[in-house]
């Protein structure tokens, strides 16, 4: 028996290899995370958009997590299949960048509608929002306006957050407390602590947390009341808006040096950064365009608030203190 | 002494099977250390604190499940009423579907916002301090999950005691006390260390719910750990020391519940029960029943209502829903096939040995899926894939179904295991004195009583290969969808009315299978008998 369910498993490898024929057109293999190639995701209005000039085959290859497109990467090596990872954000960019797989992507991206002015050689940024709390304006007409006065709450205030170590968002809202409090971070996390329901895994978990009534407030984007405002014309979902300051999530594509697609890859990049290619961004992955859309710009997205003040945090001091921050904050909230 | 007919082809076969279990893990292992570079950063884990308290969380998991499963077994056992079937559909559903539908189904029950607390609030005034998050929340998920499940494999004991055992008792006018502890007792107790070390080891390596319900870093897994070891650090030496501990760990519970001698347990089917317990005994069992009911039912009654009311249209009208539908079957119709072969296997040949040695060596490698973390199972294989050259997007199915085969095989173990060593111990010397060779005696003998466990057999691995999401992380394309990965994916792009459907399809689909899947094998393997 064992050796017919072998056999059974050498011709199916046999038949699915067999079907990964090469067509004649180049292809563009791009990872990504889940959320980006699904059906609802921007990955296939973009594919389509660029092929429809370039005379070439986009292939999504989708990995669990953004980060997990980079790790994916740098255990295939130099022969990997991927010519460009597209996802990573700005928290991870830095030891992204230090793997030294990136290429420079050539482009003139001075021009784009970002919080802070964009130098990087590497990475091209394509889309964007800040973290923040989320509340519902039925169960909590006036939210917290800081992360102090959010503290100072009574204690059955609950918010949900996510795992720093297996989430962006988790991630950013820890770098978020350290550049708005620095060597103060633990005591916020300390006073936080009673009000955390519960710290989950993925940023979707503890989103439909917030969705079930279970938590009052959840970390999320402050672009997410809009997706509500878009698919259900609910206005009631609204990002708390804190006088610290907001911290950014920007997500940047990078193209890989071993690819052998580079011109292909840094067309895909411009057409990305374009109005055409930004255009499909904001309803399908619920960010900020890095371009001035105008009134392209969905009527969704009109309302939402811009914080004051976008907080920002050295590269080279996430890369060299994140594993230590990320510790801080756990044995905070302990 | 025992002697049981000679099967040295079962026994090496089986032997050869474990062998090339072990060496999978192996070269799981061995492939992702090769993968390593570099120094690691070092381990900034707390080993100590998390595993006493991963094994504090396991193990009242375990007492609890078994102890829920023994007193639901014992209540539906004895109870006969309209809809028994689907009852008992629904709570062997429980562990076959995503662990968070079931969080989520519970949170609408007893989170802060959920039934209870809604109507405490409408009704009194106030509300309570939900007992959904921390240790308790762990506890009451897992219990929901596992706790049916070994109601249902317990079940499946009690109603195989032989009617004339039966006849007997109630000659004899035992009490339902005496009845238990003679009857129903001997009967269950061959099944309860194969499943406690099953729900012992899905709570030690439990990951999303015991995050998700966890309520902070204080209430985490090993498997956390390793998580954060093999993304975020990218220390891949590091994992593997780790994953290493948990092996070591989990293989001292397997051994312990490998090294049971086996108890003989009944083989047929009692038809309807003309042996009622007193009437009190007959309420507690209602008791039970309705209590049970309510706990494990309601949490997936919810789950079923607001996927079929909010975008079930929406699901369906989808293809990709359907192509994802007809992979998810194709791979759970492959997963439990294979399944079936390997623990046929290895449960042939364990119940063809009686040296206590052998048969605990025969019993490991079905536990090797659970002891071994699923993101470093996942990755092992992602880098076997691509030593031997394979894309690994091409490779992405098959791998799926091998992984779940592997995690549905202590199940399928527990389930075949024990009525197998019944006909060794009840057909034995009839074998031997007919002479019949290895395949006359599965075939005329073996094959013929276990139709209905092999259905239910089929069922589990069908389902949690239906349910699972383990090892695909790093295959993924978007070509290759199942239902759950839908799921999450619908999950994550804020489409929550979507994912609540395909949740509740994913259920239907599981309930079907359970109530359907035991009967129609029986019937295939009694069929050229009538």
């Amino acid at each position: 028996m064992v050796k017919s369910s072998s056999l059974a498993l050498a011709v199916l490898i046999a038949g699915f290899s067999g079907s990964a024929i090469a067509q004649g057109k180049p292809t563009l293999t791009i990872y990504t995370y889940d959320g980006f190639a699904s059906e609802w995701g921007p990955g296939v209005p973009l594919k389509d958009g660029f092929e429809a000039t370039c005379n070439c085959t986009v292939n999504w290859v989708a990995a669990d997590s953004s980060i997990g497109t980079l790790r994916k990467v740098q255990l295939e090596g130099e022969s990997t299949e991927a010519d460009m990872i597209l996802g990573l954000d700005t928290a991870i960019a830095g030891e992204a960048r230090a793997t030294g797989l990136f290429a420079d992507h050539g482009l003139a991206l001075s021009d784009l509608a970002l919080p802070g002015e964009w130098t990087d050689a590497q990475f091209v940024p394509f889309d964007y929002s800040h973290f923040a709390f989320m509340h519902d304006t039925d169960t909590m007409p006036v939210p917290p306006a800081s992360f102090e006065e959010l503290i100072a709450l009574p204690d059955d205030i609950k918010i949900a957050i996510q795992d720093p170590r297996s989430a962006t968002p988790g991630l950013g809202l820890m770098l978020w407390v350290k550049a708005a409090y620095g060597e103060r971070a633990p005591e916020i996390w300390a006073g936080l602590k009673p009000h955390i329901l519960t710290i989950t895994r993925e940023w979707s978990e503890s989103y439909a947390l917030f969705l079930d009534g279970e938590a009052d407030m959840v970390l999320s984007y402050t672009t997410s009341p809009a997706y509500h405002i878009f698919d259900e014309d609910d206005h009631t979902i609204k990002a708390a808006m804190f006088s610290e300051g907001h911290f950014p999530q920007i997500e940047v594509a990078g193209i890989l040096k071993s690819s052998d697609q580079q011109d292909l890859a840094r067309d895909f990049l411009a057409y990305l950064t374009s109005v055409e290619g930004q255009k499909v961004i904001p309803t399908t992955n619920w960010m900020f365009p890095v371009v001035d859309l105008g009134t392209e710009l969905d009527a969704s997205f009109e309302g939402l608030p811009q914080p004051d003040k976008t907080l920002t945090l050295e590269e080279s001091e996430i890369i060299a203190n994140s594993p230590a921050w990320i510790e801080e904050m756990l044995a905070a909230v302990q | 002494m025992l002697t049981l007919p000679r099967r040295p082809l079962r026994i090496a076969t089986a032997t050869g099977l474990t062998l090339i279990i072990a060496a999978l893990i192996v070269a799981v292992l061995w492939a992702i250390l090769d993968a390593a570079t570099g120094a690691s950063g070092g381990s900034r884990v707390d080993l100590a604190h998390l595993l006493r308290m991963t094994a504090l969380q396991a193990g009242l998991t375990m007492v609890l499940s078994l102890g829920v499963g023994v007193a639901v077994a014992w209540a539906l056992n004895r109870l006969r009423f309209f809809g028994r079937d689907l009852v008992v559909g629904l709570f062997a559903a429980a562990i076959v579907t995503p662990g968070m539908v079931v969080a989520f189904g519970l949170l609408s029950i007893w989170g802060r916002n959920g039934w209870i607390n809604q109507a405490a609030q409408s009704l009194f005034g106030f509300s309570f301090d939900s007992p959904a998050y921390g240790l308790s929340g762990i506890l009451i998920a897992h219990v929901v999950l596992d706790g049916a499940f070994a109601a249902r494999i317990l079940l499946a004991r009690l109603d195989a005691i032989a009617q004339s055992r039966l006849k007997v008792g109630q000659s004899l006018g035992l009490g339902a006390v005496q009845r238990f502890r003679l009857i129903d007792w001997p009967a269950m107790r061959g099944s309860l260390p194969g499943l406690g070390a099953i729900i012992f080891l899905l709570a030690f390596t439990s990951f999303p719910i015991v995050l998700l319900l966890g309520g902070g870093p204080a209430n985490q897994t090993l498997e956390v750990a390793i998580y954060t070891a093999v993304r975020l650090d990218f220390d891949l030496a590091g994992a593997v020391r780790l994953a290493l501990t948990q092996i070591a760990v989990c293989s001292v519970v397997i051994l312990i519940a490998s090294a049971f001698t086996p108890v003989p347990s009944a083989l047929s089917r009692s038809a309807q029960p003309n042996w009622r317990d007193a009437r009190p005994v007959r309420a507690v069992q209602w008791l039970v029943l309705v209590l049970a009911t309510l706990g494990f039912a309601l949490p997936l009654l919810n789950v079923l209502y607001e996927g079929l009311a909010g975008g079930l249209f929406r699901v369906l009208e989808q293809a990709s829903f359907w192509r994802a539908t007809a992979t998810s079957v194709i791979i759970g119709a492959s997963s439990a096939a294979l399944t079936l072969a390997l623990a046929l296997v290895l449960a042939l040949g364990r119940s063809a040995t009686a040296q206590r040695v052998g048969r605990t060596l025969l019993g490991v490698p079905a536990y090797a899926y659970l002891a071994v973390p699923a993101v470093v199972l996942s990755l092992g294989f992602f880098l076997l894939v691509r030593a031997l050259g394979v894309p690994s997007g091409a490779a992405a199915p098959v791998v799926v179904v091998i992984a779940n085969s592997l995690l549905s095989l202590p199940f399928a173990m527990a389930t075949l295991g024990p009525p197998l060593d019944a006909v060794l111990r009840s057909r034995g010397k009839l074998i031997r004195s007919l002479g019949l060779s290895g395949w006359q005696q599965f075939t005329a003998i073996e094959y013929p009583l276990l139709g209905r466990d092999i259905g239910l057999m089929l069922a589990l691995a069908f389902c949690f290969s239906l349910g699972d999401l383990g090892v695909i992380a790093l295959f993924g394309t978007q070509d290759f969808q199942t239902l759950p990965l839908m799921m999450y994916r619908a999950l994550g792009s804020y489409r929550s009315n979507d994912a609540a459907a395909i949740a509740a399809l994913l259920l239907i689909f599981t309930i079907a299978a359970f109530v359907g899947l035991p009967r129609l094998i029986e019937r295939i393997a009694h069929a050229p008998r009538r």
